[in-house]
C-alpha cells in the first residue's frame, strides 16, 4: 500500500515537472503551481490516480500582499487553488493556477459535480470566469451588488455601496432611514452617547451625519 | 436588496411552450421562509406529477461576509466569528480555526487544553446531532421526539454555559489554548450527563429510531451511491452513510484525537435512514471519546506559556514591566505569525471543516477561506431528490443536515 502510494506520487511528480509545474511545501501544505492551459488534463490525471475528492476551490487576491510580484509588473494577481484529497492514502494536495484580471479558466464541473458551487463562489468573490460552466451565476452576494467582495480593492466598512442599477447604499443615510424622525415605540431618536454617565448631559454626536433633528440632547 | 433571485435563470422552460398547452412540468418554489428548510433556503423544484424532475438550491440569503470580516480582525479576535457560521456545532468551527492559526504560529498547546477541547467538541457534536434528530423527525411529522432530544441538549448547553458563560457562540477556545480553565463543577456535570444519556438513547430508540412509521418513511428514500456521493463532494456522516469510511478524526488525526479509541460507523445503504442511523451511532462513539478524555484529564496549564501569543497572567502585571509591554502589544495589536499558509481539515458534525489561512506577517490574516461542509453537501440534493417524490424532499433536506449559517457564511 505504502509502496504503491509512493510510486503513484513519483509518477505524478514527473507529470508535474513535465508540465512546467512549480512545487512548494510550507508547513505540510503541498502545492503545485501549473499553467492554466493544462489544468483539466492534470485534474483528470489526479482523479484517475486516486485523488477522488475535490474538497474545495478558492481564490486568493495578492494585490496588497507585501513584496508579491503582482505589485510589480509581470506578476499575476490572482491564484485559484484546487484542494484535492486522496481517500486511500489520506493525502492532500493543492493544485494552483495563477491568472490575471480578465483571464479565464476551464471548468472542472465535467470531472466533479461539486465544482459547480465552488466555481460559482470564486466567480462571485473574485470575478474569475470559468469556460464551460453550466450555470455560472453569483452564489452568495445579491444579484445587483456590483463588484467582487473578496478582491483586496473592494471597499470595506462605512463606504457607499454601488449596486448595478445605479442605486447607492450610503451608510449614513441608511442609518438615518432606520432611526427616522419618528422613533416609534422605543423612544430612541438617534444619536450616540459619548462616554458620559446617564445623569450627565447627553451629547448628540452624529446629528450632522444623519441630518435628522431630534436625538437625546438636552 | 431584492429578494427575487430570478427564477428565469434556472435552465429549461418548465410549463410554457409557444402554441401548445404544456402541463408536464410544474415549477414549485419552496422557501426561503419555510420551516423544513432549516433556515433561509430557497429551492426551485420542477415537478413531473408527484416526482421531482429538477431541483436548484438558491442560497445567499444569510451571507454575512465572515471571511472578509476575519481578514480585518486580529488572529485572536477571529474566534468570535468562526463559531457563528455553524451555530449548532460552534466548537467544531472554533477548533478548526484555532488549529490552523496555531499551526501558523507553531503554538504548543498544553495537554489539558487539548483534552478539554476534545470533550467540548464531542459534547457539541452530540448536541448538534440531537437538534438534527429533533428537527429532522419533526419535518417528517412527528412532534414528540423534538421535546425528547431538546431535553438532553439543554443539559449539554448547561455544561457549555458553565465553562464559557454562554449557551451558543462560545468563543471559548483561544489560539494557544483556552480562555481559562474549566470550573470544578465541570467534571461531575459531564460525568452525570454520561451516566444519564445512554438511558435516554434507549428512549430515542423506542420513540423514533425503531419506530415503524419512521422506518417506512425513510428506508430506500433518497439513495446516494458511493460514486455520486464523492462526485458531489459529500463529507461527514452523510458520506459515511454512502459507504465511504472517511472521518478526519481517524484519517488525519488533529488536536489529540489519535489518543482515543473509537469506531467510525459506516453503511452501504446510502438512504435517508442510513444517514439518520450514522448520526445515531455516532452519539455512542462521541460518548466513548468524552469519557476517555475525562479519565485522562489531569491538572495543568491551559494556555501556551509563550508570551508572544498568550497574555501574561494578571499577577505579573503589577511587578513586571516586560509583562505590561507584552500585554499591551497583544491587546492593541495582536501577535504576528510568520509568512505562510496553512490548511487543517477537521471533522465537524456535518463534514469537513477547514480553515485556509494566509499570513503576510501582519497581525491580521491576509486571506481566510473556510471550507464549509453544509454548502457543498447541499449539492447532494440533486442526486438524492431527482426521480423521488416531492414529499420525500423534506426528508432529504433533513437528512443532509444543512445549517444555513454554514451554507451562506
Amino acid at each position: 500500500m505504502r509502496d504503491h502510494a509512493t510510486r503513484n506520487r513519483a509518477t505524478l511528480e514527473s507529470l508535474f515537472e513535465e508540465m512546467g509545474g512549480r512545487k512548494s511545501e510550507i508547513k505540510g501544505l503541498l502545492a503545485y503551481t501549473l499553467p492554466s492551459k493544462r489544468l483539466v488534463e492534470v485534474l483528470y490525471a489526479l482523479k484517475s490516480a486516486g485523488y477522488e475528492m475535490l474538497s474545495d476551490i478558492f481564490g486568493v487576491d495578492w494585490l496588497t500582499y507585501p513584496g508579491h510580484p503582482s505589485s510589480q509588473s509581470g506578476g499575476k494577481r490572482f491564484t485559484v487553488a484546487y484542494n484535492l484529497y486522496h481517500l486511500a492514502d489520506a493525502h492532500r494536495l493543492f493544485v494552483r493556477v495563477e491568472l490575471d484580471e480578465g483571464e479565464r479558466l476551464p471548468t472542472a464541473t465535467g470531472l466533479w459535480r461539486c465544482a459547480n458551487f465552488m466555481e460559482r463562489e470564486v466567480f462571485d468573490m473574485f470575478g474569475v470566469e470559468f469556460d464551460g460552466h453550466p450555470d455560472l451565476r453569483k452564489l452568495l452576494t445579491p444579484e445587483d451588488l456590483d463588484g467582487h467582495p473578496h478582491r483586496k480593492d473592494f471597499p470595506i466598512g462605512e463606504t457607499p455601496t454601488l449596486f448595478n442599477d445605479g442605486r447607492y447604499l450610503d451608510p449614513a443615510s441608511f442609518r438615518a432611514s432606520i432611526i427616522g424622525s419618528d422613533s416609534g415605540l422605543t423612544g430612541w431618536k438617534g444619536g450616540a452617547r459619548k462616554g458620559v454617565r446617564s445623569d450627565q448631559e447627553l451629547e448628540l454626536v452624529d446629528q450632522e451625519v444623519t441630518g435628522q433633528p431630534g436625538g437625546l440632547a438636552k | 436588496m431584492t429578494l427575487q433571485k430570478s427564477v428565469t435563470t434556472v435552465e429549461g422552460d418548465a410549463g410554457e411552450r409557444q402554441g401548445e398547452f404544456e402541463t408536464r412540468h410544474m415549477r414549485v418554489n419552496v422557501g426561503p421562509q419555510h420551516p423544513s428548510t432549516h433556515g433561509v433556503l430557497r429551492l426551485v423544484v420542477d415537478l413531473d406529477g408527484e416526482r421531482i424532475a429538477a431541483i436548484k438550491p438558491q442560497i445567499g440569503y444569510l451571507h454575512t461576509g465572515f471571511e472578509k470580516t476575519m481578514e480585518n480582525r486580529t488572529y485572536q479576535q477571529c474566534v468570535t466569528y468562526s463559531n457563528r457560521m455553524d451555530y449548532l456545532h460552534g466548537f467544531g468551527h472554533d477548533l478548526a480555526y484555532v488549529l490552523a492559526a496555531e499551526k501558523l504560529v507553531d503554538a504548543r498547546v498544553p495537554v489539558r487544553a487539548r483534552r478539554i477541547r476534545v470533550i467540548l467538541n464531542e459534547l457539541n457534536r452530540i448536541a448538534s446531532h440531537l437538534v438534527f434528530f429533533g428537527t429532522g423527525v419533526l419535518d417528517l411529522g412527528a412532534l414528540t421526539p423534538f421535546f425528547y432530544t431538546m431535553r438532553e441538549r439543554e443539559k449539554i448547553l448547561d455544561i457549555f454555559e458553565l465553562v464559557s458563560g454562554v449557551r451558543m457562540n462560545y468563543g471559548y477556545f483561544r489560539v494557544g489554548g483556552l480562555y481559562r480553565d474549566v470550573p470544578e463543577e465541570f467534571e461531575p456535570m459531564v460525568r452525570a450527563f454520561l451516566a444519564h444519556f445512554p438511558r435516554m438513547m434507549r428512549q430515542y430508540e423506542d420513540v423514533f429510531v425503531g419506530n415503524k412509521i419512521f422506518v417506512d418513511r425513510t428506508k430506500g428514500v433518497g439513495v446516494i451511491g458511493r460514486d455520486d456521493a464523492l462526485n458531489v463532494g459529500l463529507t461527514g456522516p452523510s458520506l459515511r452513510a454512502s459507504g465511504v469510511g472517511l472521518d478526519f478524526r481517524k484519517a488525519q488525526p488533529y488536536g489529540g484525537y489519535e489518543e482515543y479509541d473509537f469506531n467510525v460507523p459506516t453503511s452501504d445503504a446510502g438512504d435517508v435512514r442510513a444517514r439518520f442511523m450514522m448520526r445515531f451511532l455516532e452519539l455512542d462513539e462521541s460518548m466513548k471519546i468524552v469519557s476517555q478524555a475525562l479519565d485522562m484529564l489531569e491538572p495543568g496549564p491551559v494556555q501556551d506559556p509563550d508570551r508572544r501569543i498568550s497574555l501574561p497572567p494578571r499577577s505579573e502585571l503589577e511587578n513586571s514591566m516586560e509583562a505590561v509591554i507584552f500585554h499591551f502589544k497583544l491587546v492593541t495589536e495582536g501577535f504576528h505569525p510568520p509568512r505562510g499558509e496553512v490548511y487543517v481539515p477537521t471533522e465537524s458534525a456535518r463534514g469537513e471543516v477547514g480553515y485556509y489561512l494566509v499570513s503576510d506577517g501582519g497581525s491580521m490574516p491576509y486571506r481566510v477561506k473556510v471550507r464549509v461542509p453544509s454548502l457543498i453537501n447541499l449539492q447532494a440534493l440533486e442526486p438524492a431528490c431527482i426521480g423521488g417524490l416531492f414529499a420525500d424532499m423534506v426528508a432529504n433536506i433533513a437528512s443532509l443536515d444543512p445549517v444555513m449559517g454554514d451554507v451562506d457564511k
